[in-house]
């Protein structure tokens, strides 16, 4: 047994599965693939799967892969970008990528795979909404545009309909458009089917984020973050996703009936605010020789779940009135309204909830039970900043301890001093009374 | 008109303007506030300015943004603006948002309002959003004031905005003239008094101007075109003019940008509003489809016959980060010389005017913009 060791604990039963699943994605798009895009598709349905050779890429996982892969290339694509113009407080993701873009070859020296047409990443964002013009500026290219909706204050359904109209206007217009410029017919009866399967997938997401309220946590964030990059794809084969979540969520719930956690030493729980500096995840290891577990954030899918001060929760649905309540899906048009869902803030990811709810996370840290909060600040990305001073004031007030580190952006480590960091964590988690395991 | 000494008066002029009009001042952030609307409700609109005091409290609410946010939140939060009775929001730079949240967050009892205005402005769907968005800005000004927003008022908002404008616009042509009659920090100050005072009682000060100017002597000087980020006081304008030079034309979110284009009066009076604010030279945040930036800053170049360009961009103001790249570019492509560099809360004078200097002997020997700066040549 080791050291510290409280609850039982035992690997992942569906880490294998999940291993596969995403080998079989990568090979199910390996070569078929011709047309390659920038930015993303719809966050309820990867309407991308539904045409024969169209792939959405976005810059913000690539350019963090390759700051984590190769720290003198990611250097080297970003003077890239510094050099022609680009601001260097500008977002790690972007500097990166489309600095990979002027240099013309990838860390593995392949050549950079120049985007056919660019797609809107609609966001509140300041970095996010610029983002289609790099590829563009680079050679012309196709190009669609969008909008993200936002206002402050309660739901206004009247004040939303010019909004849904125009985000409805503009996802058909790019979907009708593609289909011309590219030729390539977009198959609707596979949208169809994704709509259908989409509500039970995320039910069980939902489910599964409730299940980590639970003392010991069966799952810590690090799971999640390898998860959730799983996405139901045509491509893979009907239900393969379907099954692997229900799967997830009967392993979490036997999990959780019979106390197997995740981490055996689990004695201090913390959530955080926004995306980890992803080269340098180790610190979740690092915490955990203190016993301290992180169970996500709003970033991750804790956002899943609307709770109640009693502690009850409820699913948010993002496509509400969804498809099994009987929302009419026979045209394009239908499909585009669930897309863009009835609701114009959403999807409500953690940037719109920190508009719109700022208590947010103070709730979650009540119904995760959660013992502290670590903060990231970021100097060169706007939207994972923006508020955070706020959120940790709020957080004070209710009585929770809460760590800061700074750093240039999640995915860029020009700025982020490691070793002070674990230094950090160090003296937060002495500070609460806490020591190594290994030292007790 | 010292419009430096009406910019430094400006708190002095709200709490006088409200003693004697009864009304309610609201304050805005960045020009694309449909200011008619406000003004049509009986409000004295007023744009928030910065400063370059020592900051002693806003790193607690706000990290990384640029300077003038987190001095915006050090005075708002300081009280120095207490006379303002809201703010609105309109969709934009996202820092501005941040500091809209700490100002109305210290300050519940305010009226706050976000105002979406598309990004993606040209699509065809935009202008309907914008003037959904008007109407219920309309009908929350109405019920916080207690008045009815007629027809009316919006026609005489939209005039006397309309006239704000032109006369902006012609006092701006005279500086296309051989020896401009009127300094580029001038000129800037008179717009900064313009966006932080009522524009019926700024248009009758604009037309004595424009009486005053006929009347002056031109001054011969190094002609210079300012862009980037933008600004809140004249200080860069007052050393390039120390320097020989003078700013004769900017493409700035506050400068140009803000008085370019008129209403254009419709039945439809929040349609026409939504269509001049759709259609304005744009910033960075909302010329996210086409780039349209880059033209019209060669336009202006050679409409106003510039001998060169200061690019300054504010240090973490990210969507001018991110269209220096095509801005650098044209200005190559089209061979107007140019001088960049990052503004903050202060910058070393010393250093910044050296540069500016040597940029400026560069330009001085006049043939260089013609053959362009990259070829050597004697002079």
């Amino acid at each position: 047994m080791k050291k510290g060791q409280i609850w039982e604990t035992r690997p992942l039963e569906c880490w294998d599965l999940a291993k596969e699943i995403r080998r079989s994605y990568d090979g199910a798009i390996a070569g078929t693939d011709k047309v390659l895009g920038q930015g993303m598709t719809s966050w309820t349905l990867d309407w991308a799967s539904a045409f024969p050779a169209i792939r959405v890429v976005e810059d913000n996982p690539v350019g963090a892969m390759m700051a984590a892969q190769d720290e003198p290339f990611a250097r080297n694509c970003r003077l890239a970008s510094e050099v022609r113009g680009w601001g260097r407080e500008i977002c790690g993701y972007h500097n990166t990528c489309w600095g990979a873009q002027f240099l013309g070859n990838t860390a593995d020296g392949k050549p950079f795979p120049l985007r056919n047409f660019t797609v809107p990443f609609p966001c509140v964002c300041d970095s996010h909404i610029k983002r289609g013009q790099q590829a563009r500026d680079f050679k012309p290219i196709a190009r669609w545009t969008n909008d993200f909706t936002m206002y402050i204050g309660e739901r206004d359904e009247k004040r939303e309909e010019a909004m849904l109209d125009h985000r409805n206007y503009n996802t058909l217009k790019l979907l009708n458009e593609m289909e011309i410029v590219f030729g390539q017919k977009l198959d609707d009866e596979i949208l169809f089917e994704m709509a259908k399967s989409y509500g039970s997938i995320n039910d069980m997401r939902s489910e599964i984020a409730y299940y980590m309220t639970f003392k010991p946590t069966p799952l810590t964030v690090k799971d999640l973050y390898s998860f959730f990059q799983l996405r139901p794809s045509p491509k893979m084969g009907p239900d393969v996703l379907s099954n692997f979540w229900k799967s997830l969520r009967d392993e979490v719930k036997f999990r959780v009936e019979n106390k197997i956690a995740a981490v055996g030493t689990e004695r201090f729980r913390w959530l955080e605010a926004h995306p980890p500096p992803w080269h340098f995840l180790k610190y979740y290891r690092y915490m955990e020789r203190y016993g301290a577990v992180c169970l996500g954030s709003q970033y991750s899918n804790l956002r899943e779940l609307i709770f109640a001060e009693d502690g009850s929760y409820s699913v948010r649905s993002f496509t509400e009135p969804s498809y099994e309540a009987g929302m009419e899906l026979s045209t394009r048009e239908d499909l585009v309204r669930f897309m863009t869902t009835p609701d114009a803030r959403s999807p409500r990811h953690w940037k719109i909830e920190e508009y719109i709810e700022p208590d947010k996370l103070n709730t979650m840290m009540r119904i995760y039970n959660c013992d502290g909060a670590l903060l990231g600040i970021w100097r060169a990305g706007v939207g994972c900043t923006l508020l955070r001073k706020e959120q940790a004031m709020r957080l004070r007030e209710d009585g929770y301890s809460v760590m800061v580190y700074e750093g240039a952006q999640p995915g860029d480590r020009v700025d982020l001093d490691e070793k002070r960091m674990l230094e950090q964590l160090d003296t937060w988690m002495e500070s609460l009374g806490y020591q190594m395991l290994d030292d007790e | 008109m010292d419009f430096k000494e009406l910019v430094a008066g400006r708190h002095e002029y709200a709490k006088a303007w409200k003693a004697r009009k009864g009304g309610k001042v609201i304050g805005w952030f960045e020009t694309y506030f449909p200011e008619e609307l406000a003004y049509a409700a009986g409000l004295l609109p007023v744009r928030i300015l910065a400063e370059h005091e020592p900051d002693i409290i806003s790193d607690k609410w706000i990290y990384a943004a640029c300077y003038p946010v987190k001095d915006m939140a050090n005075q708002l939060l300081l009280g120095r603006m207490d006379y303002i009775d809201g703010f609105v929001n309109t969709e934009g730079c996202q820092w501005m948002f941040n500091v809209y949240e700490v100002a109305t967050n210290n300050a519940p009892q305010l009226f706050k309002h976000y105002l979406f205005l598309p990004d993606y402005t040209e699509s065809k769907s935009s202008k309907d959003v914008l003037r959904s968005e008007l109407d219920v800005l309309k009908t929350r000004f109405e019920e916080w004031l207690g008045v009815t927003i007629t027809d009316e008022a919006l026609d005489n908002a939209i005039e006397v905005y309309n006239k704000n404008r032109t006369l902006l616009r012609t006092i701006c042509e005279l500086r296309r003239a051989d020896k401009p009659v009127i300094l580029g920090s001038e000129f800037m100050n008179l717009l900064l008094a313009d966006q932080v005072m009522d524009k019926a009682e700024m248009n009758v000060i604009l037309e004595q101007f424009l009486a005053e100017l006929q009347a002056r002597e031109g001054r011969d000087m190094v002609r210079l075109m300012l862009i980037g980020s933008e600004t809140w006081d004249s200080k860069l304008e007052e050393l390039i003019e120390s320097l020989g030079g003078n700013v004769v034309i900017d493409e700035l979110e506050n400068g140009t940008n803000y008085f370019w284009n008129n209403i254009y009066p419709q039945e439809d009076r929040l349609m026409a509003i939504s269509l001049r604010y759709l259609g304005r030279n744009n910033h960075p945040v909302k010329d996210s489809n086409w780039r349209r930036r880059p033209q019209r800053i060669f336009e202006l170049a050679e409409d106003y016959f510039v001998d060169g360009a200061i690019i300054a961009k504010q240090i973490y103001c990210h969507p001018h980060g991110t269209d220096n790249y095509e801005v650098w570019k044209i200005l190559r492509e089209r061979n107007i010389q140019y001088h960049y560099f990052e503004r903050d809360m202060t910058v070393p004078k010393e250093e910044t005017q050296l540069h500016l200097e040597a940029f400026m002997n560069m330009l001085r020997a006049g043939i260089t913009r013609l053959v362009g700066w990259h070829n050597k040549i004697e002079i």
